[in-house]
């Protein structure tokens, strides 16, 4: 073993550990309720762990709350970053979900057709 | 896949006993069976602290810690929290004071402990593992390595407290061929687990460590001695060494240098004295563990006689820390003489047990109180015992006293292994004091006579004490052992052994000569000495074991009989009494103690009922006996006095008898017609009560031709604040406001904003009483917070129930008013340390004054006793209550007597019927004759029901109680007490405990069955 490959193995390990810090720049909160999980949730949140995996997302993590309310509007979820306030999404299908990706949470703008509301 | 679910189970020694291994392979196949495996990590860890609410997980990224975990729970946790992401509640470790637990700890050496998974060098290395190795052996001379271990100001924590930096010099410059480096993990204090967590939490920091300590002092070699009880250290252990040289940082040619090092294990048998290292390093060389004589110290002569550098667990774990940071930024943190941060193995009597650690400089108070969160079931603090068998005791007077090496040390205890065993009330010192010279003489390797033999002796000694066998002699020659076993033995096993009786003896003399000469063990502990842990804890050993068994069967006569051989007021302390008895109810470990006082309350009221009386004596002696005062101790002397053949005088300076329960207790709690029918049942058993007859002179009564007199004075006299504007009208004392309102029926508290000061008994009946008459609002006062009361738990929350507001850390400064009192000027108080006494120390905050409207102030600070009539007479203390003799209650007069409040201070109707009933015996005792009641001797009551059915999870019996509306309005008492039928199902779940160990065994067993089966 060399110096490097100490550090290699580390920057790889800290990456799969990064949960345990509990800090992110953005968190992926879905609804798991039993009507979101009915409206596909499970599906939602797969396609999110694969979008942040592909695309090699380090400052994002993905935690699950149950119902909300709005059954109608199921799959529900929320994208919470650190000082800006939380947007609530509805209908988020996985089409939904990595558009979401690619322009809200990569490019910082709000894919604005299924935002439901905001909140501080 | 990335997880979005790290979820991290205890898998310490603590846990894994209760099953968290098991929980975790559930959880692995439920996760499979729901297709989660692949978003969710699971990993074992190693202990995280809090063992006594294992086993314990935390859910990352939230960081929801589950505590408690049962297999039955698995499905409910993957289905609700890892797929549905809602917490299960139920599960959730929620204190209030959660907060509290974390503030105070710091965590360095133990941060990996419980976050990473020890089983994986992988998770090591992403935390920053063998960066410090890395650093060592590319950047640095070992010379560089000693200089920062050295500023550091590192000491060793395996209990000598050696600097680490000088002992890895001292071994560099010893000249060898060989070298050797030892991990001590034999770890066998008792209550002692701090090396075992951090080697089954975080091994390769240890490993680690060793490596740096091998390339400093020039050795390949390393040893680990660990006890072959901790089978999971060592199976982690394995693993680590095992992955370590799979990885090449173990090995050959660590990091490309020229540095080779390896490390085995040695399993030790578990001896004690195997941790003394040079008994350990005969144990590696497969010698019997047995201590030399140093020097030669193993720096330099050790293993196979080669330089060797021992270091402890935690020692080591320090050091990649110093690497690091460097030695300065350790060096920074604790106190000048201790550095860095320390762990410890919070245990006993104490709500949080589990492992801490702190930085040096916290005070033991905060240890116990904010991090632990004080001592569980509202009892009180007694002591902490550090260092184990060769540690000591710390008191409550010292809970201020920082974590340092040299301050613990002037308190006679040691930091030792870290062990902290806290210690309550209900642990017997004594008791203490056996167990420990019990395990040292049983560790004791034989080779020095003082300790072989010396410990038996002392061991003997300490038995016949326990048993009530003891001798005052055997006090000095319990020192006189220890000193010798102190100085003649080899090892530090023996050197220290007889230091937790020494302390103990130091602190707690007291309770020793106890035993000896009372034959009373006040904890509760030495069965040998009494019947029963509740008799045992009444003031005045009222048979409680005896009448509840008659209870059980619904034999009420018999049942209050017995009562009445020890206290002749059973409707009064059926009402008012705190209870002394429930606290150590053996009932209590395993549902609630049982409802005593609720109980005695069925047969004292049938007492009254059917107008019981006792007959007075026939042929009375002839001695002539005085009794001034009528209260609760004045009245119990006189029933006693008449059933030892006396027929005493009463004399009682205000209209009605009955002192304090008449004056001070208000009908709501005990109503005038129940106290009325106690009282007349004593005076009809032939006494002569004389009233409003103020006695001034004690000669006077001489004089009349009293032989002996008992001076029962109480203590009436409201204590002074000291502020200004006291005198303004408007304010007055809490007892004189009670006595008031029972004589001056025109007494006008309507409409009156009412301010309360003090938060005792007297305190809350001020405040309850002046809501009842009218008063527009009702405020109480008291420095302190509500824990620290002293008033009775259901008092205040009864006041709370019905409207009375609390203004908590708070004391007023000023009064302010014309002439008559308009304003309170108050300040705020905060918390800082602890007072002599154990309690929270509050002090005010600057600049928090504030001001309170008031028309009716009522002092309740306290009373002291009016005796300075007397004070030609007799010798009076320094607090103003009457000197007597504690054995006898003489005062300085030959044939005066004293006793209740005016002795003790303001106490409790039991601890006065106490002394009035020591009383009577004594002056029957000055008189000549034996001082013994007509009691037939004391036998176990058979009872006569199925005492088998009672031993599963019953719970306690509470009884009605008056709704809030109606009782605010009026005295009616609050409590409507237990009916007959729910008083004889409660004595029924007496354990039996006076049948005797036997019976009392074999119930708890079956309880337990039971208790196990129901969870």
């Amino acid at each position: 073993m060399k110096l490097e490959d100490l550090r290699k193995i580390r920057e790889k390990v800290k990456e799969e550990m990064r949960l345990r810090e509990g800090k992110a720049r953005v968190k992926i909160v879905i609804g798991m309720g039993t009507s979101g999980i009915a409206a596909g949730a499970r599906e939602t949140l797969k396609t999110f762990l694969e979008e942040i995996e592909k695309r090699n997302l380090k400052d994002v993590i993905i935690t699950q709350t149950g119902e909300r309310g709005l059954a109608s509007k199921e799959p529900v979820v929320v994208i919470e970053e650190t000082d800006k306030p939380k947007i609530i999404y509805g209908d988020v299908t996985p089409e939904v979900a990595k558009r979401i990706i690619v322009e809200h949470i990569i490019n910082g703008i709000p894919v604005s057709e299924y935002v439901i509301s905001t909140e501080k | 896949m990335p997880k979005r679910l790290d979820v991290i189970i205890c898998g310490g020694t603590n846990c894994s006993s209760s099953h968290s291994i098991e929980i975790k392979e559930k959880i692995e196949k439920e996760l499979e069976k729901r297709g989660l495996k692949g978003e969710i990590n699971l990993v074992v860890s190693g202990c995280m602290g809090l063992c006594q609410l294992g086993p314990n997980m935390v859910v990352y990224p939230d960081e929801i810690h589950y505590i408690r975990l049962k297999e039955d729970d698995v499905s409910e946790l993957v289905e609700t929290h890892f797929l549905k992401g809602r917490v299960v509640k139920r599960l959730q470790w929620t204190p209030p004071n959660v907060e509290k637990f974390y503030k105070k700890q710091h965590k360095i050496i133990t941060a990996n402990c419980g976050k990473i998974d020890p089983e994986n060098i992988e998770e090591y290395i992403a935390v920053g593992g063998y960066e410090a190795l890395a650093k060592v052996l590319t950047e640095m001379t070992p010379e560089m390595v000693i200089d920062e271990v050295i500023k550091s100001g590192l000491i060793g924590r395996g209990g000598a407290g050696f600097p680490t930096g000088l002992k890895w010099k001292f071994t560099r410059e010893s000249k060898g061929d060989e070298k050797y480096v030892v991990c001590n993990a034999d770890e066998g204090d008792p209550g002692a687990f701090k090396d075992r967590a951090i080697l089954e939490g975080d091994p390769h920091c240890v490993i680690e460590a060793m490596e740096i300590a091998g390339y400093v002092i020039g050795a390949q070699t390393g040893y680990i001695y660990v006890r072959a009880e901790y089978p999971l250290a060592i199976k982690r252990l394995t693993i680590a060494l095992e992955q370590a040289r799979k990885y090449g940082l173990l090995g050959k040619n660590i990091f490309g240098t020229d540095f080779n090092f390896d490390i085995e294990l040695r399993m030790g048998a578990g001896a004690f004295v195997a941790g003394e290292e040079t008994a350990l390093i005969s144990s590696i060389e497969g010698e019997r563990g047995m201590p030399k004589q140093k020097p030669p110290y193993p720096a330099q002569k050790g293993v196979w006689g080669k330089p060797t550098l021992i270091n402890n667990v935690e020692t080591l774990a320090n050091i990649r820390h110093i690497i690091l940071n460097g030695g300065a930024t350790y060096g920074a943190m604790g106190t000048e003489n201790s550095k860095g941060t320390k762990l410890f193995c919070l245990t006993g009597k104490v709500k949080n047990t589990g492992l801490i650690e702190i930085p040096f400089g916290l005070t033991i108070g905060e240890i116990v109180f904010d991090i632990g969160d004080g001592i569980p079931n509202d009892k009180k603090f007694k002591a902490i015992q550090m260092g184990g068998p060769s540690g000591g005791y710390i008191t409550c007077e010292y809970l201020n006293t920082p974590i340092d090496y040299k301050e613990i040390e002037k308190l006679g205890a040691i930091i030792g292994s870290a062990g902290m065993i806290v210690l309550d009330e209900n642990n017997c010192m004594v008791d203490m004091a056996k167990f420990f010279v019990d395990f040292t003489l049983t560790e004791s390797c034989g080779q020095c006579t003082p300790c072989r033999v010396g410990l038996i002796r002392m061991k003997e000694i300490l038995n016949r004490i326990t048993k009530g066998y003891g001798k005052l002699e055997d006090l000095d020659e319990l020192e006189r052992l220890a000193k010798t076993i102190k100085l003649t033995s080899l090892c530090a096993l023996g050197g220290t052994a007889p230091n937790p009786v020494l302390t103990g003896l130091k602190y707690f003399k007291d309770e020793f000569i106890e035993h000896i000469v009372d034959k009373k063990c006040r904890a509760g502990v030495c069965a040998s000495l009494f019947y029963a842990p509740c008799v045992n804890a009444c003031p005045s050993e009222v048979d409680v074991s005896r009448y509840l068994a008659y209870m059980g069967d619904g034999k009420l006569k018999e049942a209050y009989l017995v009562h009445m051989e020890n206290n002749p007021f059973p409707s009064v302390c059926a009402r008012v009494c705190p209870a002394f008895c429930e606290g150590p109810c053996e009932r209590g470990k395993f549902d609630e103690p049982i409802a005593i006082r609720e109980v005695k309350r069925l047969f004292s009221d049938w007492a009254n009922e059917v107008n019981y009386q006792f007959s007075p004596p026939e042929n009375p002696k002839n001695e002539k006996v005085a009794i001034i005062g009528s209260g609760p101790a004045g009245l119990s002397c006189a029933f006693y006095l008449t059933r030892l053949g006396y027929k005493p005088t009463v004399f009682e300076s205000l209209p009605f008898p009955g002192g304090m329960m008449m004056y001070g207790i208000p009908d709501y709690r005990l109503p005038k017609d129940t106290l009325k029918k106690e009282i007349d049942r004593i005076i009809n058993s032939g006494v002569e009560l004389v009233l409003n007859n103020e006695i001034k002179s004690i000669n006077e009564l001489r004089n009349k031709g009293f032989d002996a007199v008992f001076v029962a004075v109480g203590a009436h006299e409201s204590i002074k604040m000291g502020v200004l504007g006291e005198d303004l009208e408007g304010i007055m004392g809490g007892v004189e406001f009670l006595k008031e309102i029972t004589t001056n029926k025109n007494f006008d508290v309507k409409g009156k904003r009412v301010v309360v000061v003090g938060g005792g008994s007297t305190a809350m009946d001020a405040a309850r009483v002046a809501l009842r008459l009218g008063a527009k609002d009702v405020k109480v006062v008291y420095r302190r917070s509500k824990d620290e009361m002293p008033a009775q738990k259901i008092e205040v929350t009864e006041a709370e129930e019905e409207g009375i507001e609390f203004l908590f850390l708070t004391n007023p400064t000023e009064f302010i008013g014309e002439k008559k009192v308009e304003k309170i000027k108050c300040i705020r108080m905060e918390f800082k340390g602890f007072d002599k006494g154990g309690r929270r120390r509050p002090v005010p905050v600057e600049g928090s004054e504030f001001e309170i409207d008031a028309d009716l102030v009522l002092l309740c600070l306290g009373q002291k006793p009016k005796v300075s009539k007397f004070s030609d007479e007799l010798e009076i203390n320094k607090d103003g209550t009457i000197k007597v003799d504690p054995k006898t209650l003489k005062t300085s007069l030959d044939y005066v007597f004293a006793g209740g409040d005016a002795v003790l201070g303001p106490s409790t109707v039991i601890e006065s019927v106490a002394q009035g009933r020591k009383a009577a015996v004594e002056i029957d005792k000055y008189f000549g004759y034996e001082g013994e009641f007509n009691f037939s001797l004391r036998e176990v009551v058979d009872t006569h029901y199925d005492e088998e059915k009672y031993l599963k999870p019953i719970s306690r019996k509470t009884p009605k109680v008056v709704e809030i509306e109606e009782r605010i309005k009026s005295f009616i008492e609050v409590n409507k007490g237990l009916t007959l039928e729910e008083a004889i199902e409660e004595a029924r779940r007496c354990l039996k405990c006076d049948k005797g160990k036997e019976v009392y065994k074999k119930n708890i067993k079956e309880l337990e069955k039971t208790l196990n089966k129901v969870i």
